[in-house]
């Protein structure tokens, strides 16, 4: 066993936070409060090469591993971006571009992965229906063959970059008789007929996401949007999960990092009877949870992006522990953050009650804690 | 990066797996009796000499990885017999650990073959009244007399106490921090009766005290950095108290779920509904979750020492507050069953306490991560 991460990683996690703290974080508040997208940190999260980290630099990528870009989405959690714009990334770049990658043909590769990686165009994907969550194979949204086209039908919800995706990876039946094997997965694009997103939904946290339904009527894609072959969507929305366990959750690391920090920087300087709150042993034991969560979190996320990183076929059962553990238990962190820091807690200006805000996604999205529950009981 | 444990290791886990289940078959490791105690503890020593286990972290061995392999083997022996584990770890790895890394070479020479090939048990006594959060000095002092040291004082909570053939007790001499290493028999050297406890009761724990206890002037250690002494003694005590935890849980976890997948109830096993299956869920994630905040700390040890005393206390309070939280839910999943005394689960329970109590206890473990986060310990 080895735990260390190379000199090269450490740097660029180094870059990353101070990238982060000096062209993103400074704009969160503003956003979050309006509950609006920021295009720019968007763009600028493009720039700087993350949203296409992992894919190759032919398609405008820099070929990075899997651990480094894990890493990535750690790094601009402990520079305490906001979970909406990484939720936003994560959905953008690993469950849309990722899928595209992996099953797209090159001519649809090198048609939309630069154009993703660089943040030029956005990306979603559309799987949970309103009455098919963690069920997927209840899904009814369907797309019929007809000719050289698909036909779709059907609607999606809580859809990550719904109102503002230029392109989505869409999973919809091709066979509604069968149940998982009858989904294929289809790449649509922003503007074509008989597909348009819906408003806005407003969300306890990850704010400055945007969330909305997906309509399809009579939307018609060509053939060739099709990607791998048909009954082969479910398979495809498995191989996000390596990602939605590593680089996903990510994110949720770094910010205990980022709350341990800010609770420290509050606790030194904060005077009441007398003496620093730092000094009070109630407070030193809610840093210490903090710091433990994080230092525990941490192993079980990059455990997942090791084991992807040395090609190996995921492992449900650690997947859904790292899902289960960041989901479940960063919620007394967070919690114990912002009563650390009082009355100031409970405001906006303090980050505080945003974190705790956003850490409430952890054990819903991407599959509740009770699926993980449910996965692992089946699987021991 | 690598997340898995070497072939070379995973054959010592299985060896040590092999030799320890066949010794507890027959026997009752966790009863309350100190002549039992020492028979087990001695035999359990000498069938562990044949392997490399009792030299890890004693010496340096190619092919293992020091602290990381003996947290994975120290998972095994504790899932077997939390007593017997505690009883060999206090021996071999503390006792041990303070004559290899601090002693004499005449020192190591004298003790340290008996103690790697089994033959001689090892008690360290550390605990007293006085001690606090602050580490304050300790009350047991050593008074140079000639060419003999007359040490006095008490020690609680000695584990090995009424079997050990030599006892480390930490004290003050000459102002600095010491050590000081009796031999049973040793006149003046008084050990209490075995101290009935909530948990592992196959251990012998007793107070020792120390009244002008004289020793040669060559059986003390004076630490080379005298700041950390106590400090050292509590982290090497808390790396065994991890891996105990590690033990307890899979010991708790598997007997739950064994029991699960086998009891029936509504014509089906009690896994298949959700009460149960999630409990189980929930207590894997906290023993897998444990394992690798245990691992990495043992890494740590050599790869990252700056902080690994933090590290160490985080997965210390993690780990042995999991393992409480595990052995709970199994006991619940048993019901009535696992309620019974010298049921595993219900050991576990009661084993698990004294992991949060002993070394450095989950309170003052809290205070200190938070006063290494505030700055405070520089």
């Amino acid at each position: 066993m080895d735990f260390a991460f190379t000199k090269e990683q450490l740097m660029f996690k180094k870059e990353i936070i101070r990238f982060a703290k000096k062209e993103i974080v400074p704009r969160i508040q503003e956003h979050d409060l309006k509950k609006q997208f920021d295009f720019e940190s968007f763009r600028k999260l493009g720039e700087f090469g993350i949203l296409g980290l992992h894919f190759p630099e032919e398609y405008g990528g820099s070929g990075a591993d899997v651990i480094t870009t894990v890493m990535a989405g750690e790094a601009l959690g402990e520079a305490g971006v906001d979970g909406g714009l990484t939720l936003a990334y994560g959905a953008h770049t690993f469950l849309c571009a990722d899928t595209i990658f992996m099953h797209a043909t090159e001519a649809q590769r090198k048609k939309y992965i630069p154009k993703l990686a660089s943040g030029e165009w956005i990306g979603c994907m559309g799987l949970t229906e309103p009455n098919a969550g963690s069920d997927v194979a209840s899904m009814t949204t369907t797309a019929e063959k007809k000719g050289d086209k698909y036909v779709l039908n059907g609607s999606k919800i809580f859809i990550t970059n719904g109102p503002i995706a230029d392109v989505a990876v869409v999973y919809a039946k091709t066979d509604p008789a069968q149940k998982h094997t009858g989904i294929s997965a289809f790449i649509v694009e922003k503007g074509t007929p008989g597909f348009a997103s819906g408003p806005n939904l407003i969300k306890m946290g990850v704010s400055t996401s945007q969330t909305s339904e997906l309509f399809f009527n009579n939307c018609e894609i060509p053939a060739e949007n099709l990607l791998g072959n048909e009954g082969e969507g479910f398979n495809m929305s498995l191989q996000t999960v390596e990602w939605d366990r590593s680089a996903l959750l990510a994110p949720f690391v770094g910010a205990s990092t980022y709350m341990l920090n800010r609770c420290v920087e509050y606790a030194n300087s904060r005077e009441q009877f007398g003496r620093k709150i730092g000094q009070f042993q109630a407070i030193k034991q809610k840093l210490a949870n903090i710091r433990i969560f994080g230092e525990a979190a941490r192993n079980l996320v990059y455990r997942i992006a090791w084991c992807k990183n040395q090609g190996r076929p995921m492992n449900h059962l650690e997947a859904s522990v790292a899902k289960l553990f960041v989901g479940d238990w960063s919620l007394n962190p967070s919690n114990d953050a912002v009563v650390l820091f009082g009355g100031y807690g409970y405001c906006h200006e303090y980050d505080m009650e945003r974190i705790f805000r956003d850490s409430r996604l952890a054990p819903i999205g991407g599959g509740t804690s009770d699926i993980q529950k449910m996965i692992i009981s089946k699987l021991i | 990066m690598n997340y898995d444990f070497t072939d070379k290791e995973f054959t010592l886990f299985v060896e040590i797996h092999k030799l320890m289940s066949e010794f507890a078959n027959d026997k009752n490791l966790e009863s309350n009796n100190t002549e039992k105690s020492n028979q087990n503890t001695r035999q359990a020593l000498a069938l562990l000499s044949k392997t490399p286990y009792l030299n890890l972290c004693i010496e340096k061995i190619s092919d293992y990885n020091g602290l990381l392999t003996l947290m994975g083997a120290m998972e095994v022996i504790a899932g077997i017999s939390p007593s017997l584990f505690l009883s060999i770890e206090t021996s071999a790895r503390i006792f041990g650990r303070i004559v290899s890394a601090w002693g004499s070479d005449a020192q190591k020479e004298k003790i340290l073959p008996d103690l790697l090939s089994g033959q001689t048990i090892g008690a360290v006594g550390l605990s007293e009244d006085s001690m606090n959060v602050d580490n304050d000095p300790l009350a047991t002092t050593g008074t140079a007399h000639g060419d003999q040291v007359l040490i006095s004082g008490h020690k609680q909570f000695v584990v090995n106490g009424p079997v050990a053939d030599w006892i480390a007790v930490a004290g003050r001499m000459d102002g600095k921090n010491a050590i000081f290493l009796i031999e049973k028999g040793t006149e003046g050297l008084s050990i209490g009766k075995k101290t009935a406890t909530l948990g592992y009761e196959g251990v012998a724990i007793s107070e020792v005290r120390l009244a002008n206890c004289a020793i040669d002037a060559s059986q003390v250690i004076f630490p080379e950095n005298d700041k950390t002494t106590l400090s050292t003694l509590r982290l090497w005590e808390n790396q065994v108290l991890i891996g105990a935890s590690l033990g307890l849980m899979k010991k708790a976890f598997e007997t739950a779920k064994n029991y699960a997948k086998s009891h029936k109830t509504g014509g089906k096993p009690i896994i298949a509904y959700q009460e149960v299956g999630f409990k189980l869920s929930e207590m894997l994630t906290l023993f897998q979750t444990s394992q690798l905040f245990a691992y990495r700390t043992a890494w740590s040890a050599a790869a990252e020492p700056k902080d690994v005393e933090t590290l160490t206390l985080c997965a210390k309070v993690f780990c042995t507050e999991s393992a409480e939280k595990v052995a709970s839910d199994a006991m619940k999943i048993l019901g009535g069953s696992g309620y019974v005394t010298g049921n595993p689960v219900e050991e576990a329970f009661r084993c698990a306490k004294y992991g949060q109590i002993a070394g450095t206890s989950t309170e003052i473990s809290r205070v200190k991560i938070g006063d290494t986060a505030l700055g405070m310990n520089k």
